[in-house]
């Protein structure tokens, strides 16, 4: 049976965004393969290399997380999973926060014992078509080639993040955008070491970990909020989502109404919500109207994919508007 | 755009920074204790460990062999007296991070152990072993002295050309 308490799909526009996003991401995980191989190819012995390298590594994560997680929402809902599969999107971003925060330790570390004991990062040479060149100049070269592609593809998927309400794409999108100051920091790192000042690289290397640690660290806050069921949030996690106030005051609206306090949380892309609604004269409407009621409001926004209305003679201390002093205006 | 402009921003000061030092007579790479500067026109001072028939020490001391030849031909295109240290492989790489030696060989594989505590240089000889196996000989240079480092790789590389012809 078909009934109209199936949970909602994605609308056609959603679902055209949200391809353009795959297709970003396996651009994403094809560049990342020829960056990883080239930084591979001029490594050395430079810790600020190694940074960099690793930081690519790590970003491979995002973007798998981020396809696996759709594959799995995409489940329908189950007696055994009755809320759905969304929150695989918000394990994919704990998973990815988690291994940023541990690769970001272990890093500064790493670094920064190499700058306390004086370690001489050495680049020998290499030889290319015949002639023995200085390997740092082709470190540089690497790192300075892949600055830029990232920061593009970043943009483009920051503004899909938005769209699609993923916070796994706006991790991704948030790391790529920063990346081009891993490459430069290596580059800059190496340079130093060529002009004969060996604590550049390790200065790099820990600006490097630094860096990764702190989307590690943001990331996890996010994730782990998320997860503990705080109230709907942007996609940035800047500001509480305007889709909460949107339905209440929906609600306040119909006329059978009296009173009405939402709680929402995100699901991972979609929003599960339940709505508390005070009935005029304290009774209980027709069906009817709870249908329409739960018809509007998944009308209001296409993130509202879940909704319960609970009518109640007073309501629950943790909605929002039964603290706004607003409430008693439609008495 | 506005934004775009920093990563570009950042390579003009490197590459500016690079060529202006560069200009100014600076080497890149350049050593940061100056092992390279000392060695030119002054000693080079190498530790070998006796290997094979490669680098072999005689009675009273002095090495001798193919090997033992090639350094002193780097030392000879730098101008530059040997004074030779035998030892362990141990002693001699202790003497290197000390910095009291500039160069160790002596049967040195790229696989070597010590490539945490000095710069191993690319291999200039392959040596196939009765059993079959491939060794690939490397000499051991002091951590970070690039410029140093990058002479010695630069003489080798003509060198194995050389023996080849």
């Amino acid at each position: 049976m078909k009934g109209k308490y199936e949970l909602r799909e994605l609308s056609e526009e959603k679902e055209a965004t949200l391809k353009q996003a795959v297709r970003l991401e396996w651009i994403t995980i094809a560049f990342l393969a020829v960056t990883v191989t080239l930084v591979f190819l001029v490594l050395g012995n430079s810790q600020a290399m190694k940074a960099a390298w690793i930081e690519d590594m790590l970003s491979f994560i995002p973007p798998i997380a981020f396809l696996i997680a759709l594959r799995i929402t995409r489940r329908k809902a189950t007696i055994r999973h009755p809320y759905g599969y969304h929150r695989a999107v918000g394990v994919g971003h704990l998973v990815s926060a988690v291994a940023l925060t541990t690769m970001g330790t272990f890093l500064i570390i790493d670094s920064g014992s190499g700058l306390i004991s004086g370690e001489h990062p050495s680049i020998g040479t290499v030889v290319l078509f015949g002639n023995v060149i200085w390997l740092g100049w082709l470190m540089i070269g690497v790192m300075l080639l892949i600055a830029v592609p990232p920061v593009i593809i970043g943009r483009k998927k920051m503004k899909l993040a938005e769209d699609l309400h993923d916070k796994i794409l706006y991790a991704d999108a948030d790391m790529n955008k920063a990346d081009w100051m891993t490459a430069v920091g290596s580059a800059v790192g190496v340079a130093g070491v060529g002009i004969g000042l060996w604590w550049f690289d390790s200065a790099a290397a820990l600006f490097i970990s630094g860096s990764i640690l702190w989307d590690g660290l943001r990331n996890m806050k996010a994730a782990v909020l998320d997860l503990m069921d705080e109230r709907a949030m942007t996609f940035d996690d800047r500001r509480p989502h305007p889709v909460a106030g949107e339905l209440q005051d929906y609600l306040r609206g119909l006329r059978w109404v009296r009173d009405a306090g939402v709680r929402v949380r995100d699901e991972g892309h979609v929003f599960q919500v339940d709505a508390f609604v005070v009935p005029k004269f304290g009774r209980t409407p027709s069906l009817r109207r709870f249908d329409e009621a739960r018809q509007g409001c998944i009308a209001l926004d296409w993130r509202v994919h879940d909704i319960l209305i609970v009518p109640v003679d007073e309501l629950p201390e943790m909605v929002e508007s039964a603290r706004h002093p607003e409430r008693e205006r439609h008495e | 755009m506005s934004k775009l402009s920093a990563p570009r921003l950042a390579w003009a000061v490197i590459i500016g920074a690079l060529l202006g030092l560069t200009g100014c007579g600076m080497t890149v790479p350049t050593d940061p204790d100056g092992t390279l500067e000392g060695v030119t026109e002054g000693v080079l001072r190498v530790g070998a460990t006796p290997n094979d028939d490669r680098v072999t020490i005689d009675d009273d001391g002095e090495p001798s062999g193919n090997d033992v030849e090639l350094v002193e031909d780097f030392a000879n295109s730098l101008d530059a007296e040997i004074e030779w240290v035998v030892g362990s492989e141990e002693s001699l790489v202790r003497d290197l991070e000390t910095g009291r030696l500039d160069l160790v060989i002596g049967g040195i594989t790229d696989t070597t152990p010590w490539s945490s505590k000095a710069a191993v240089t690319r291999p200039y000889l392959e040596v196939t072993e009765p059993d079959g196996t491939t060794l690939k000989l490397v000499m051991l240079a002091p951590m970070g002295e690039n410029a140093f480092l990058t002479e010695l790789e630069t003489f080798l590389t003509e060198h194995e050309h050389k023996d080849e012809r």
